[in-house]
C-alpha cells in the first residue's frame, strides 16, 4: 500500500490531470488515421493516449469520490459511501491512472508495444465496471427506501451514471482501437474495430438470434422475428457496439411479447425490424406487438434505476450469463452507445398495443466524442 | 373610429384584464357540468365566461402589440389585433347577464366572436409570410427568430381553448343533442370510425391534385369509443394523413412499384388511446425533423399566396398543420410524437389522454 507522502502525490495529480481539457476524437479521423497502421502512427497515437487517458480516467476518478451522496459528513450517509462499490470501482481507475502516469515516456516501437501491452491490462481491470456500479446503486437504492428519508438525489446519480458511462465507451473504444490496430492479418476492410463495411441487416440477425436463443432457454419458446431491409447496404460502424444495442432492444421485444402471448391462443405477432439507410443515418427501427407501455412510465425505462425483473438478479452471485431481464442497465447505456458516434436512441410507446424502438446511426461520421 | 379619450380607456382596460390571471377547465369537468343543460347551469356558465373571456382575449391582444422583428406592424397582424380588441369591447360593454334571456343575447354575442375570428390563423400566416419576405427569406433568418415560434404555439393553444369554451357553450344549447353528445364532446366517440372519414377527406384531396391516392389500411377495434372532441381528432388525423399521402405520392409518382399503403393503427390503454399513421414515403433527415414543428417552413413548392382568395385546402399550404395538430393534443393533455426513418418513411404517434382531467394549458 501506498505511504502517505506517495498517496499525497498521486491525489495532488489526479486533481491536476482531471481538470484538463479532454481532446475528441471523430469515427472518420479514427477510420483515416488507422488506414495506415503504420509504426510511425502507432507511436504517434500511443503518444497522444499517454497524454489523453489520464486526463479522462483522472476525470471519472474524481467524481466517484464527490458522488452525491459522499457529500455529507454524517455517520448515516457516511456508512452508506463506505459499503458502495464504488470505492472499488474508484481504485481501479485510481490504479490505471497511476499505470499511464509513469509508465516512460514512449519514444520508440519498443516502448509502444510496451505501453500497448499496459493499456491492454488496463482495459482488463476495468472489465466489470458497470455490473460493479450496478451493484452498488442496488444497495444505495435499498438502503435509501428503507430508510424512508427523501429519496432525493436519484436525478444526480442519474445524470452521473450517464456521463460515468459515456466517458468509459470513450476511454475503451480508444484502447480498443489502439490494440487492434496491432492486429497482423485484420479481416478486409476492417481498420481497428471499425469495419468499414459492415452490414447492419446481418448484424441484425446475429442479434436477433442471440436475443431468441436466451428467450427460449428461459420461456421455452421464442416470437419469429422479420427483419426487412436492403442485405447489400452497407456503411461503416463498430460492429460490437451495434451488436450490443440490437441485442438489448430485441430482448426486451422478444420479452414483452412472450410475456403477452403466452398463456393465449393468439398467433404470437413477429417482432418486425426495418433498416433504412438514408444521406445522414442509418435508422433500424425494432418494433413489437408486446402491449406497449403507459405513457406516463416511459421516461422511467432510461433512468440507471429501474428494473421490470420481478428478482434482478442478485449481482453479489454467481453470474449465470445473460438473462432477459436484469438490472435495466440495457436502454440506457444502449442509448450513450447510440449518442457516442453523434446517434441517438428514441423509444415510443402506444399503451395496449406495442413498442417501437429507434436507432439512429450517423452517416456522416465526423461527429466528434461526446466528452462529459 | 374611436376618439382620443375612449382609445386610451380602452387601452386601460386591455392592460388591467390582460393580467388577470386565466382559469382552465378540464374536459371531464366540460362533460360533468354539461350533462345538465338547464336553464341555472347555462346561466351560470355564461356567468363564468363573461368574466374569463376578456381574460383571455386582452392577453392575446396585448400579446399581438408587442411582437419581434416588426411582427406587430404588419397589416395582417394589425387586422388580427383589431378583432381581438372588438370582441373585448363586444364582451365588456355587454350588461351583466342575470336572466335566461340575458343568456341568450350573450350567447349570440359570443356566436358573432366567433365567426368574426374565423380566419385568424390564416391571416396571421400571411402576416409571417410577408415578415419573411422583409427578412429575405429563410436564409437569412436573424438568430432569435425561434421567439416567434413560440409566441405562435402561445396564440394559437390560447385560440384553441377560448374557441372551445365558446363552442361547447353554443353546443349546449342544442335542443336535441345525438345521443352520448355533450355540447362538442362525444362521450361515445369511435376513433377508428372518424379515421376513416379524415382519412377519405385527406385522399380525396390527393386525389384532386395528383389524379391518383394511395391506400390507406385502418387497423383497431371498431367498436372501442372514449369521450373526445370528434372535429379535434378528425383535424389533427386530417393533417397528418395528407402528408403521409403525399411523401407518398411524390415518391411513387413517377415509379412502377406500387404505392404502399399507409397505415393507421388504434391502439386503446388505461392512460391514452394511441393513434399511428405510418408511411412509406421516404422519410425525413433526422436534422430536419424538428422544423415541421416549427411556422416559418413549408415544404410545398409554392405555399398559396394568402392575398388572393383561398379556393380551400391544399395537400401542402402555409406549413401550419403539423404544428397546429401538436396544439391540439396537447390541449387535452395528450401529445404528438413524429419520428422518421431517413430513406423509408415516418411515423406519426398521436397520444390522447383518457382520463380527461388535464386543465386546459393556459399560456
Amino acid at each position: 500500500m501506498a505511504s502517505e507522502p506517495v498517496a499525497r502525490a498521486v491525489a495532488e495529480e489526479v486533481v491536476r490531470w482531471g481538470s484538463m481539457k479532454q481532446t475528441g476524437v471523430s469515427l472518420r479521423y479514427m477510420m483515416e488515421f488507422g488506414s495506415r497502421p503504420t509504426e510511425r502512427n502507432l507511436l504517434l497515437s500511443a503518444q497522444f493516449l499517454q497524454k489523453e487517458l489520464p486526463i479522462r480516467i483522472a476525470r471519472r476518478a474524481l467524481e466517484l469520490e464527490s458522488l452525491p451522496f459522499g457529500l455529507s459528513n454524517k455517520p448515516a450517509v457516511l456508512k452508506v459511501r463506505r459499503c458502495l462499490p464504488s470505492l472499488h470501482v474508484r481504485d481501479w481507475y485510481l490504479d490505471s491512472f497511476r499505470d499511464i502516469r509513469y509508465f516512460p515516456e514512449v519514444r520508440n516501437r519498443s516502448d509502444e508495444l510496451a505501453f500497448t501491452q499496459m493499456i491492454k491490462m488496463v482495459k482488463v481491470r476495468h472489465n466489470n465496471v458497470v455490473p460493479t456500479m450496478a451493484l452498488g446503486v442496488q444497495q444505495l437504492k435499498k438502503q435509501l427506501c428503507s430508510t424512508r428519508k427523501v429519496p432525493f438525489g436519484f436525478d444526480e446519480i442519474h445524470e452521473f451514471l450517464d456521463r460515468f458511462y459515456l466517458s468509459r465507451i470513450g476511454i475503451r473504444m480508444l484502447i480498443g482501437q489502439h490494440v487492434a490496430l496491432h492486429d497482423p492479418e485484420p479481416e478486409p476492410g476492417v481498420i481497428g474495430l471499425i469495419n468499414t463495411r459492415l452490414s447492419p441487416v446481418q448484424v441484425a440477425q446475429a442479434a436477433s438470434e442471440d436475443a431468441r436463443s436466451i428467450c427460449l432457454r428461459e420461456y421455452g419458446s421464442a416470437p419469429d422475428i422479420n427483419i426487412y431491409g436492403d442485405p447489400n447496404f452497407t456503411f461503416p460502424y463498430v460492429t460490437s457496439h451495434l451488436h450490443l444495442m440490437l441485442f438489448e432492444l430485441v430482448k426486451n421485444s422478444l420479452r414483452a411479447v412472450q410475456e403477452r402471448y403466452m398463456n393465449s391462443d393468439k398467433d404470437v405477432p413477429p417482432v418486425r425490424i426495418i433498416v433504412a439507410d438514408g444521406e445522414e443515418d442509418v435508422t433500424i427501427k425494432v418494433s413489437d406487438e408486446g402491449g406497449g407501455i403507459p405513457r406516463s412510465g416511459l421516461p422511467k425505462i432510461f433512468t440507471h434505476l429501474y428494473s421490470t425483473a420481478k428478482n434482478p438478479p442478485d449481482l453479489d452471485g454467481p453470474n449465470q450469463g445473460s438473462t432477459m431481464a436484469g438490472y435495466g442497465f440495457g436502454l440506457p447505456i444502449s442509448r450513450l452507445y447510440a449518442r457516442y458516434f453523434g446517434g441517438d436512441l428514441q423509444i415510443i410507446s402506444m399503451e395496449g398495443y406495442g413498442t417501437d424502438a429507434y436507432l439512429h446511426l450517423s452517416r456522416l461520421g465526423d461527429s466528434e466524442e461526446p466528452l462529459p | 373610429m374611436a376618439s382620443e379619450p375612449v382609445a386610451r380607456a380602452v387601452a386601460e382596460e386591455l392592460a388591467r384584464w390582460g393580467a388577470m390571471r386565466q382559469t382552465g377547465v378540464s374536459l371531464r369537468y366540460m362533460m360533468e357540468f354539461g350533462a345538465r343543460p338547464t336553464e341555472r347551469t347555462l346561466l351560470l356558465a355564461a356567468q363564468f365566461l363573461h368574466k374569463e373571456l376578456p381574460i383571455r382575449i386582452a392577453r392575446r391582444a396585448l400579446d399581438l402589440e408587442s411582437l419581434p422583428f416588426g411582427l406587430s406592424s404588419k397589416p395582417a397582424i394589425l387586422k388580427v389585433r383589431d378583432w381581438y380588441v372588438d370582441s373585448f369591447r363586444d364582451i365588456r360593454s355587454f350588461p351583466e347577464v342575470r336572466s335566461p334571456k340575458d343568456e341568450l343575447a350573450f350567447t349570440e354575442m359570443i356566436k358573432m366572436i366567433r365567426v368574426r375570428h374565423t380566419n385568424v390563423v390564416p391571416t396571421i400566416a400571411l402576416g409571417v409570410q410577408q415578415l419573411k419576405k422583409d427578412l429575405g427569406g429563410s436564409k437569412a433568418f436573424p438568430p432569435g427568430i425561434d421567439a416567434i415560434h413560440q409566441f405562435l404555439d402561445r396564440f394559437y393553444m390560447s385560440r384553441i381553448g377560448i374557441r372551445m369554451l365558446i363552442g361547447q357553450h353554443v353546443a349546449l344549447h342544442d335542443p336535441d343533442p345525438e345521443p352520448g353528445v355533450i355540447g362538442l364532446i362525444n362521450t361515445k366517440m369511435s376513433p377508428m370510425t372518424v379515421a376513416q372519414i379524415a382519412s377519405e377527406d385527406a385522399r380525396a384531396i390527393c386525389m384532386r391534385e395528383y389524379g391518383s391516392a394511395p391506400d390507406v389500411d385502418i387497423y383497431g377495434d371498431p367498436d372501442f369509443t372514449f369521450p373526445y372532441v370528434t372535429p379535434h381528432l378528425h383535424l389533427m388525423i386530417f393533417e397528418l394523413m395528407k402528408n403521409s399521402l403525399r411523401a407518398v405520392q411524390e415518391r411513387y409518382m413517377n415509379s412502377d412499384k406500387h404505392a404502399p399503403p399507409v397505415r393507421i393503427i388504434v391502439a386503446d390503454g388505461a392512460e391514452d388511446v394511441t393513434i399511428k399513421i405510418n408511411d412509406e414515403g421516404g422519410g425525413i433527415p433526422r436534422s430536419g425533423l424538428s422544423r415541421i414543428f416549427t411556422y416559418l417552413y413549408s415544404t410545398a413548392e409554392n405555399p398559396p399566396d394568402l392575398d388572393e382568395h383561398n379556393e380551400g385546402v391544399t395537400m401542402a399550404g402555409y406549413g401550419y398543420g403539423i404544428p397546429i395538430s401538436r396544439l391540439y393534443a396537447r390541449y387535452f393533455g395528450g401529445d404528438l410524437q413524429i419520428i422518421s426513418m431517413e430513406g423509408y418513411g415516418t411515423d406519426a404517434y398521436l397520444h390522447l389522454s383518457r382520463l380527461g382531467d388535464s386543465e386546459e394549458p393556459l399560456p
